[in-house]
């Protein structure tokens, strides 16, 4: 029997244009577009990772930023194992706004326990050039830390750069939420894994 | 020569259309024949069919242009017989068809009108035959250029009355008061009282306790059921739909004197509306006492799109030519009504050089029943008025540095302009570098149509200021200004199309949450099948049709289809609301896959937001047509069953959403003023 696996599911969250479709693009399809156009709704992209023998389907929800959209949005926050919060480090508000995405996140979601349920937090943009950028990582760090020890990355989906390790963690750190919630229940909302791997049997089409 | 029949009346340029491309028109002749028996035959022969013999080819020639269309007895013309439906596979291949005067029961005369490119006439025989619609191209007809030259020709005459005027020589040819257009042939008094009764005051007609009333619905009775074989045996035919609806019963239901004539014959239009959604199985079942509607019935009938109570039909798009044929050439008034128009641009959309200015009527910049110097007028001020108001933040130096809600508004206006249509050539990087290295819109290079949507944005967060700029607005913005380009106009047309999108973008989304509930009641009422289904997999809040309803489908179809979309949608033809439509034909074009291959939301979610780009408009906007006709129809049998039972629980509920689907006007939604202290967000 092969090893069981897991669908960890992932929120990104934050202020529009902070560049969570780009940063999910360059984790999942290696590729930057300027020109992603906003986001509307909600999609999602998944992507098998292996994490110490173990193999998660990491699916990966991308919503759009202004917040009055998200009031209609909640139906998938439900079922989240990690969240990410995200903002662009050239752009203070989107900042200041993390707290009030992490509160709404909470709020809606409504895990199990709230305390210890994992957030990672990612500034992104850090390729423009240093006289640009109005968040010090010192000062986000902080913020984490009072928070409850999140932990905090720096990435560039442009660049690709810190955008797998920043990943690697927010999987890990989904499953390990998946395992204490327990490995066995099943989810309200989860995906028939069958799909992303062959055709299910016996279709007529 | 028991092979010949003599020809008494011949035309040419009588085409069938086989399917919707207009190159597999056939053009052929229809005539009047005698044979030897003497009993009138009506033919069509395909003009390819008939020149395999010269001699013949030239008889039909002959009598064709026999300016009246008539040859004197003197000069009888004899051609071969022409075959018949029944006989061999030729004529079945050609369509070649011939019938007797004696068996034709109906016909129905569609004149040359905006919506209709030519006249057309559609037989009906008494066996319920499917005979191909016949459409006269009078423009490439012989007789027609001469009678033209010989200013013989009348402004609205065309071949379709010819064909009627010599067949009156022959039959008795009674107009239905019922309904325009629809002859009957020879009627028997039955059929005569059914479908032309006398135009009578009411109390005359009905009134419960008069013996001539009971006759009256009993007969109207036989013929609505025979009428309803008609439509069952039709609906085993396989030809295209719009040739084997009856036309009386497509016209029975929708006619305002139907409804005036009383209670026996509500009952009989129920049991044809019934009939025409598939409902009713078996003939034997039917009670007539006690219909009893169950909508879920409903669903299995409604994948069989050959009985719908109307043609639906796609046209082409509406050409310079044809656009300004509406218009009178002195004062540039229209000379047909706005309702012709719009008729025209919901069935065809328009062409691209007409868009520039249909689309300023479509989008209420200026009425329909102005003058040319009137919309000039209208225009002066209109641009008067975008730079007047672009001048006010422009000029306002302390907003722009101090304001922090405005500073905001236009760092997300100019986010969401970088990221708008960018493919299409108007928007695309520049090579030049941008005056203005410090601007956001620097990346782009000079492009002066960034800078002109930022402006127009930024004077509509301002104009409006209630609302603001909400995103998605970018995406409206665009199609208009690539087609108007020109700012202020499209500035004004923006204004008009957010008169009613203005409900998309509230703080509050109840306009969106209002839509997609209607979406619900909807999918349940006309798909309750696929609607269980999406309860069951946990989706009936229906949020994955929310990009889709924000902004009208931009995300879903290519450019060109968007622009021809919003424009039919702009009409209002049938609702203001048809965006709806299309959604549920959307849903319901893929409920088989739906239905069979995905059990969760995420699934629903994602295989919508994958139909962008492989939608294919038309089927779209036909199928979406079809099923607003279904939906009038089995809300007008409800309304009838829920009048007949005196329980209210049997009755059928209709949410007052879905009645208000019926409405022309547009849902006027409007933000509240903005809460102190609230951002753009
Ligand atoms: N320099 C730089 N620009 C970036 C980076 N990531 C995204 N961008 C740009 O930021 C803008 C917004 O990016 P998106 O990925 O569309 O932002 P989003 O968070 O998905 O925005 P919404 O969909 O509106 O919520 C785009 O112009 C991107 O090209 C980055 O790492 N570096
Ligand atoms: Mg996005």
């Amino acid at each position: 029997m092969p090893p069981k696996k897991s669908m960890l599911k992932v929120i990104i969250l934050g202020d529009s244009g902070v560049g969570k479709t780009s940063l999910m693009q360059q984790f999942v399809n290696k590729k930057f577009f300027s020109q992603y156009k906003a986001t509307i709704g909600a999609d999602f992209l998944t992507k098998e990772l292996t994490l110490d023998n173990r193999k998660v389907v990491l699916q990966i929800w991308d919503t759009a930023g202004q917040e009055r959209f998200q009031s209609l949005g909640v139906a998938f926050y439900r079922g989240a194992d990690c969240c990410v919060l995200m903002y662009d480090v050239t752009n203070h508000k989107s900042f200041e706004n993390l707290e009030t995405w992490h509160d709404e996140f909470l709020l809606q979601a409504n895990p199990l326990d709230p305390e210890n349920f994992p957030f990672t937090v990612i500034g992104n943009k850090i390729d423009v050039e240093e006289g640009k950028r109005q968040v010090s990582a010192q000062k986000a760090q902080r913020w984490c830390q009072e928070k409850g020890n999140f932990p905090y990355f720096e990435t560039s989906a442009k660049e690709a750069t810190g955008v797998d390790q920043a990943f690697d963690v927010t999987a890990r750190n989904a499953l390990q939420q998946d395992d204490a919630e327990g490995l066995d229940q099943e989810y309200p909302d989860g995906v028939d894994f069958s799909q992303y791997e062959q055709e299910p049997s016996g279709c007529a089409c | 020569m028991s092979d010949s029949v003599e020809l008494v009346w011949s035309r040419s340029a009588v085409y069938i259309h086989p399917t919707k491309n207009n190159k597999d028109n056939i053009a052929g002749y229809l005539s009047l024949v005698r044979p030897p028996d003497g009993e009138i035959l009506i033919s069509w022969v395909p003009e390819s069919l008939i020149k395999l013999s010269k001699q013949d080819y030239e008889s039909y020639v002959q009598v064709d242009l026999s300016l009246d269309g008539e040859v004197t007895q003197k000069n009888q013309v004899f051609v071969s017989k022409p075959p018949s439906m029944s006989v061999g596979s030729l004529a079945r291949s050609s369509h070649a068809f011939s019938i007797k005067l004696s068996d034709l029961y109906s016909m129905q005369m569609r004149e040359p009108s905006l919506g209709w490119w030519y006249g057309s006439i559609l037989l009906f025989t008494k066996q319920a035959e499917t005979l191909p619609v016949l459409f006269f191209h009078d423009d490439e007809s012989e007789v027609e250029k001469r009678r033209t030259k010989t200013m013989q020709k009348k402004r609205d005459d065309w071949g379709g009355e010819f064909f009627m005027e010599k067949l009156e020589n022959y039959v008795d040819i009674r107009p239905s008061t019922l309904e325009k257009g629809v002859y009957l042939i020879n009627p028997s008094a039955q059929d005569t009282l059914a479908f032309a009764p006398p135009v009578t005051t009411s109390n005359e007609v009905s009134g419960p306790n008069s013996a001539k009333a009971a006759t009256w619905g009993d007969l109207k009775w036989n013929i609505f059921e025979k009428l309803a074989q008609v439509t069952r045996y039709s609906r085993k035919a396989s030809q295209s739909m719009f040739d084997r609806t009856p036309a009386p019963l497509r016209s029975m239901l929708n006619i305002p004197e139907v409804e005036q004539l009383g209670q026996d014959f509500d009952s009989a239009r129920v049991f044809l509306a019934e009939w025409a959604l598939g409902i009713v199985q078996d003939q034997e079942d039917f009670q007539r006492k006690n219909i009893n509607i169950n909508l879920n019935t409903y669903d299995s009938h409604f994948d069989d799109f050959s009985i719908v109570a109307q043609s639906i039909e796609r046209r082409n798009p509406v050409t310079l030519e044809e656009w300004e044929s509406f218009f009178d050439e002195n004062d540039g008034r229209l000379t047909v009504t706005a309702e012709e128009v719009k008729e025209r641009i919901f069935h065809g959309g328009l062409e691209p050089q007409v868009r520039p200015k249909a689309w300023l009527f479509l989008l209420n910049v200026y009425p329909w029943d102005t003058s040319a110097v009137e919309r000039a007028s209208i225009i002066a001020e209109k641009r008067n008025e975008y730079y007047r108001l672009k001048r006010k933040w422009w000029e306002n130096i302390d907003m722009q540095e101090n304001d922090s809600f405005w500073k905001d508004q236009k760092n997300r206006i100019e986010k969401d302009v970088l990221r708008t249509d960018r493919n299409i050539p108007l928007f695309e990087q520049s090579e030049t570098p941008h005056p203005d290295p410090d601007s956001r819109l620097a990346q782009s290079g000079a492009n002066p149509h960034l800078e002109q949507m930022r402006d127009m944005l930024i004077t509509y967060n301002e104009y409006n200021e209630n609302l603001g700029y909400v995103q998605g607005m970018s995406d409206l913005l665009s199609p208009l200004y690539v087609v108007l380009q020109d700012d202020a106009l499209a500035f004004a047309a923006f204004c008009g199309f957010m008169e009613r999108m203005e409900r998309n973008f509230m703080r509050s989304q109840e306009g969106m949450r209002d839509q997609l509930s209607t979406l619900g009641h909807l999918t349940n009422f006309m798909l309750p099948k696929l609607y269980s289904h999406l309860a069951k997999a946990d989706s009936i809040h229906f949020f994955f049709f929310f990009r889709m309803i924000l902004v009208w489908f931009k995300r879903e179809f290519e450019w060109d289809d968007v622009l021809r979309l919003w424009e039919v949608l702009w009409t209002n033809y049938y609702s203001s609301q048809f965006h709806l439509f299309i959604a549920l034909a959307i849903l319901d074009l893929n409920k088989a896959y739906i239905i069979e291959r995905l059990h969760y939301f995420d699934e629903i979610l994602k295989f919508i937001n994958e139909l962008s780009m492989t939608l294919d408009l038309d089927t779209v906007l036909t199928r979406a047509e079809e099923l607003f006709t279904k939906f009038k129809l089995a809300l007008d049998l409800v309304n009838w069953q829920n009048n007949q039972s005196e329980d209210t629980k049997s009755q059928t509920e209709v949410t007052e959403d879905l009645r208000m689907l019926l409405s022309r006007e547009i849902v006027d939604q409007r933000e509240q003023a903005r809460p102190p202290g609230a951002t753009g967000g």
